[in-house]
């Protein structure tokens, strides 16, 4: 990891176009601002993790997926009437 | 804004999964397409580009969106990339009436959307084990039909649950 000592109002620079400054330090806290391309996605990372886990847990092998829409094409859903053929 | 409720317009009740999206005129796709349990290669014009893949599945970059009458209301969004994993979905509109869809610009550049555009919003369902069923409405999915393009959106404030309890 590339490590570095900021001053307030110092930044450095990622790559093309990507900047951190270091808008505030306390003692625990930093506040940072970043400006990056429109296209650039930024986030806390504790949500992107949150929802990285949500995702893990959400999909399903194709499988699975597959037994279940056969199974459903078969029989009536459940609490639904079955229209008559 | 025209938005389809239900999150699965199917106009023909074929066992065969429909691809979900509106052609460029506007009509639904007549004829099964998509990546089908049988292993089929996808149409082309059916692939959604995901350019940043999904939290998690940072690598899944294409994928096509399956809907029928026997889905709905759900649908699915299957990956063709590895590890292909597929999604369940639901308008979140069909499960919290008052949601509210709301871009940030950044994500509306993401999927390369102008005013006109409607956009297509569903949000994730997660199955437990125990037959209970919760709705991610915190990161929904967005999709440009015009363009193909894909993306989940987080928003920095949300009003939205990670796991809204689902009740249909």
């Amino acid at each position: 990891m590339l490590v570095f000592t900021r001053k307030r109002n110092e930044a450095i620079v990622i790559g093309d176009g990507i900047e951190v400054v270091v808008l505030r330090a306390a003692r625990d806290v930093v506040k940072l601002g970043v400006n990056a391309p429109a296209n650039v996605a930024v986030h806390r990372r504790e949500i992107y993790d949150l929802i990285r886990r949500e995702n893990a847990s959400a999909a399903r092998p194709p499988e699975e997926i597959d037994r279940w829409i056969s199974q459903l094409a078969r029989g009536p859903r459940p609490g639904r009437r079955e229209s008559p053929r | 804004m025209r938005h389809r409720s239900g999150g699965a317009p199917v106009r023909s009740s074929s066992e065969r999964p429909h691809a979900a999206l509106p052609r460029p005129d506007g009509a639904w796709p007549g004829e099964p397409p998509g990546a089908r349990p049988d292993g089929d290669e996808p149409r082309p014009e059916d692939v959604i580009a995901f350019p940043d893949g999904l939290p998690g599945f940072e690598a899944c970059r294409r994928f096509v969106l399956l809907s029928s009458s026997e889905l709905a209301p759900f649908s699915v969004l299957r990956a063709l990339d590895p590890p292909a994993p597929a999604f369940l979905l639901i308008d979140p509109v069909a499960v919290l009436a008052r949601y509210r869809r709301v871009l940030a610009e950044a994500d509306r550049r993401r999927l390369q959307a102008d005013d006109q555009d409607a956009l297509l919003w569903l949000a994730i369902v997660s199955v437990g084990g125990d037959r209970s069923a919760s709705v991610n409405l915190r990161a929904p999915i967005v999709i440009n039909p015009r363009l193909m393009i894909g993306c989940q959106v987080m928003p920095h404030e949300s009003l939205y649950p990670l796991r809204h309890p689902l009740t249909l």
